[in-house]
């Protein structure tokens, strides 16, 4: 079943003389259970892509459609609504609130939902569990690690039962030991639970966990690679040699 | 780009966080500038002749000049806080720390020169207003004609230039100890925010609500002579200070966290999205606002009690008139009685009541507390004005007396609040020649007659009247006999039968007559005298603290608006997280609506509390009416200071609209 469709996505920042087309035209599809990456040089419209797609930027043209919802028909209110019960989000800079327990921001989404406590309990202690959490629920941000704030912001953005899951650069502010760790458990949670990811990164190694990598290169969609019954380890060096030819210059890393 | 390019495009952008220390700036010049040109204007010296308003406004100026100091300095710190990026950025691409200061001076002058130039054409223009409302408050019909003061003007030019000093040496001694880094983290270091909640703080929190408790309770035995000592007022007031100032920090450094953190854990973790943005963020930063929060707390309180207090006095003049002289006239010892006659030939309809009077001692040791009438320290038998039941049946003709009763009025006042008696009890009349007691059956606050100090007068039935006026000797006895004066047609009447009472001679009665034959005179005020003395006198006051409550007004609103300007862009961060994430525009208002209700709301609350309990211990002082001055003035101040709270909202909504 198809969860997320983009057709002919363009971005157009700023206006006429200065305009500056930042995605040229994308198509994609993707389907439930899927772990997609986007990978791509920087300038090449990755995190653009992502932020169109889940709503918080608009696309200057095209159709996207979310769970057979199209995103440019809904209000900013119905927009916000949708985000709260369909989208889950884990940004690079984890984006948690400081004046929150870790427990507290975890349940921040369904505050105003109609998930009754003892089902948000649940959820919270299955998510929690899955992550690796459950010591830390009492504690402020400013009081634990880079990977146990991302952990937290995965199960934040796991505890609505989102349709899709957008990651931009999950694992860029975390230390090798930590990415890994989390990025398993983002395969486990794709794996076990289905759950739709869609995740921008520029690291191979992180790309290498997804089942499907987009390449972006200029605004377009240069190649897409799926992960079939590869070992993770024959995936990443598929990455690595079709980011050697997309060009090393301008990579960033 | 040139240096004064930089200065004015840097301006034009922080516009919208300058407009308010902006108009605060103008509206402090045009109050000191009118103030000035009023006191040394010739037409406002000669008309009002109770008391001297040049005074008045002179002490007001003064007051100003603390209020804007205290005011631009800690709008400056603001200031500079938030720029302090802008400032390292300035020293990162090269700029020495001189330059950056001439940068910041150049700045101030063309926000000080704008607003000493608005602020006296405004004040010019605004001191013939206030020149106006002054006299209208004085009840004087006179043309005010004002003149440019040049007076004024200079003494408002050297406040400008002296702020301005303050504020440049301010900038310069920040700019010159801080480092280039801690520049660019000075918005974060108030951040150190997020803290467990210890049991301390806790125990730190309830003694605040107890000391402010205390504080209110000792205020309503202010004037409580039981076991009273000289010092005890004193010693009561530096306590209720104390207490209540004290407490109202305790309250915000740890009552408020106290308060809001059982709120919080009782909820597990299951927060609303309004206790996401009010009650943590409110929890978080009290630690930091606790000291300004205080203060502002404190400003208000002391706004509310001064205006409510000079309310109650100028609205009260009527009803304190009344109570001074109960009727439109009182005539002594048959002094000035020619004035009845003249009323009469001007066709002028009264109504007269003759009060004849004794005097005997009457002990009143009984109808006070008991340790009040031990402690010593009052004379409870004491001469006492007298009168007949049938005396005051004149006034209330269905009143009845027993054989043995009598009834006390004229008790009001800060005697009553002081002296409490409790009626059903008895009281000793002496005679010269037999004592006897008599049940006082009700005191009450009503002026009956026109008595010296305000002291109570005694009713007793005719028989007991006649047998004390046998047995006392009347011949020292003052005032034996008043005749009260009621105009039927007060309104059309009044102004003739005022004159033709200063005609008659009445309003000075001779009650004294030395060796050599000369006579002394007592005012004889009417009511109406009495009343115009009492607005005249007030006139002034009332106009000045309103003014003055005006600028602390503006000086503390201003300053919760700074800061929650500051902490709306503290918390951007978090507002884009939420709308990503999925909440509204209107999910968000929600919460900051509540956190304005709080951050607002309690600081206002607890200043009216403390304000009351002020007012309420202290008012006798000032009037005889209480309920409808201070609501009046509570509820003008609370419509004002919500103009800031929705200055607030408006500016929370911009931030929180354009966050995504």
């Amino acid at each position: 079943m198809t969860i997320l469709t983009g057709r002919k996505i363009k971005k157009i920042y700023g206006k006429r003389a200065n305009a500056q087309e930042v995605l040229k035209g994308v198509d994609l599809e993707v389907q439930e259970g899927e772990f997609v990456g986007i990978m791509g040089p920087s300038g090449s419209g990755k995190t653009t892509l992502l932020n169109v797609l889940c709503s918080i930027d608009f696309a200057t043209e095209g159709v996207i459609e979310i769970n057979g919802r199209r995103l440019n028909e809904l209000k900013e209110k119905e927009l916000a609504t949708f985000r709260r019960e369909q989208l889950g989000f884990i940004f690079q800079d984890y984006n948690l609130l400081d004046t929150l327990t870790v427990k507290e921001n975890i349940l921040l989404p369904l505050s105003i939902s109609k998930v009754s406590k003892s089902e948000a309990n649940r959820r919270l202690l299955e998510l929690t569990k899955l992550l690796g959490i459950q010591e830390i629920l009492n504690k402020y941000p400013n009081e634990v690690s880079g990977g146990q704030k991302q952990r937290t912001s995965a199960a934040r953005a796991l505890i609505s039962n989102p349709s899709i899951v957008f990651a931009d650069e999950p694992t860029g502010a975390l230390d090798s030991k930590s990415a890994s760790a989390l990025l398993k458990n983002l395969e486990d949670i794709n794996r076990g639970k289905r759950v739709t990811i869609m995740m921008v990164t520029h690291d191979p190694v992180a790309a290498s966990f997804c089942s499907r990598v987009l390449f972006l290169k200029d605004g377009q969609i240069y190649t897409e690679m799926y992960k079939g019954d590869k070992t993770r380890q024959a995936f990443f060096q598929e990455i690595l040699n079709t980011q050697s030819v997309l060009g090393g210059d301008g990579y960033d890393a | 780009m040139t240096l004064s390019s930089l200065v004015l495009r840097s301006m034009a952008k922080n516009i919208k966080h300058y407009f308010l220390y902006f108009f605060a700036l103008i509206f402090s010049v045009t109050l000191y500038f009118s103030f000035i040109t009023l006191q040394y204007n010739p037409t406002v010296l000669l008309e009002s002749t109770g008391m001297k308003p040049a005074a008045g406004f002179k002490t007001a100026s003064v007051l100003i000049i603390f209020i804007v100091v205290f005011f631009v300095l800690y709008a400056n710190h603001l200031f500079m806080k938030r720029r302090s990026k802008e400032i390292g950025l300035y020293q990162l691409i090269g700029m020495s720390k001189p330059l950056i200061i001439r940068l910041l001076g150049l700045e101030n002058i063309i926000l000080w020169a704008l607003a000493a130039g608005i602020g006296v054409g405004l004040g010019f223009l605004s001191s013939r207003l206030f020149a106006l409302i002054l006299m209208r408050l004085l009840e004087q019909q006179v043309v005010v004609s004002l003149t440019f003061s040049t007076q004024a003007l200079k003494q408002s030019l050297l406040l400008c230039a002296g702020l301005l000093l303050i504020v440049l040496v301010q900038s310069i001694l920040k700019i010159r100890r801080v480092s280039l880094l801690s520049l660019f983290n000075a918005s974060k270091q108030a951040d150190e925010r997020v803290k467990r909640f210890s049991g301390f703080g806790m125990v730190m929190g309830f003694i605040g609500l107890v000391a402010i408790g205390y504080g209110y309770y000792v205020s309503t035995q202010l004037f409580n002579l039981e076991n009273a000592t000289v010092n005890t007022l004193f010693i009561r007031m530096i306590v209720i200070l104390a207490a209540t100032i004290g407490g109202t920090f305790f309250v915000f450094r740890f009552s408020v966290s106290f308060v809001l953190n059982l709120v919080r854990m009782r909820k597990k973790g299951h927060l609303s999205i309004t206790d996401v943005l009010a009650l943590t963020p409110i929890m978080h930063r009290m630690k930091g606002n606790a000291k300004s929060l205080t203060l502002i707390t404190v400003l208000t309180a002391v706004a509310l009690t001064v205006l409510s207090l000079s309310y109650i006095a100028y609205y009260s003049s009527a009803s304190s008139a009344q109570q001074s002289v109960p009727h439109d006239y009182m005539l002594m010892n048959g002094h000035g009685v020619e004035f009845m006659d003249m009323l009469e030939e001007n066709n002028i309809a009264f109504k007269s009541v003759t009060f004849p009077i004794i005097r005997a001692n009457v002990d009143i040791a009984n109808l006070l507390s008991g340790s009040l009438a031990e402690s010593g320290m009052l004379n409870t038998d004491a001469e006492t004005d007298i009168i007949s039941l049938s005396t005051y049946k004149q006034i209330h003709e269905d009143f009845t007396l027993q054989e043995g009763e009598g009834v006390i009025v004229n008790h009001g006042g800060l005697l009553a609040e002081m002296l409490p008696m409790k009626s059903n009890r008895p009281a000793t009349v002496k005679t010269d020649v037999w004592q006897e007691s008599i049940k006082i059956v009700s005191i009450s606050d009503e002026s009956v007659l026109s008595t010296d100090n305000m002291s109570a007068v005694v009713i007793v039935t005719d028989a007991m009247y006649d047998r004390i006026e046998a047995s006392t000797d009347q011949s020292k006895t003052r005032w034996n006999e008043q005749i009260g004066i009621n105009l039927l047609n007060k309104k059309e009447d009044l102004n003739r039968a005022e004159v033709l009472y200063v005609e008659s001679g009445a309003d000075a009665v001779p009650f004294n007559t030395n060796a050599e034959g000369k006579v002394y005179y007592k005012e004889n005020m009417s009511q109406e005298q009495s009343r115009q003395f009492n607005i005249e006198s007030m006139g002034v006051i009332i106009f000045v603290t309103a003014f003055l409550g005006l600028a602390f007004l503006l000086a503390t609103g201003s300053i919760l608006y700074f800061k929650q300007m500051s902490e709306a862009e503290d918390e951007l961060e978090s507002y884009t997280t939420l709308r990503k994430i999925g909440f509204s525009t209107s999910d968000l208002m929600k919460g900051i609506y509540v956190k304005q209700l709080f951050s607002f709301g309690v600081p206002l609350l607890i200043g009216l509390a403390h304000s009351f309990f002020a007012v309420k211990s202290g008012w006798l002082l000032f009037g005889t009416e209480l309920a409808t001055p201070l609501m009046i003035t509570m509820g003008i101040y609370i419509a004002l200071y919500s103009v800031f709270a929705l200055l607030t909202i408006r500016y929370y909504k911009g931030i929180i609209r354009a966050s995504l």
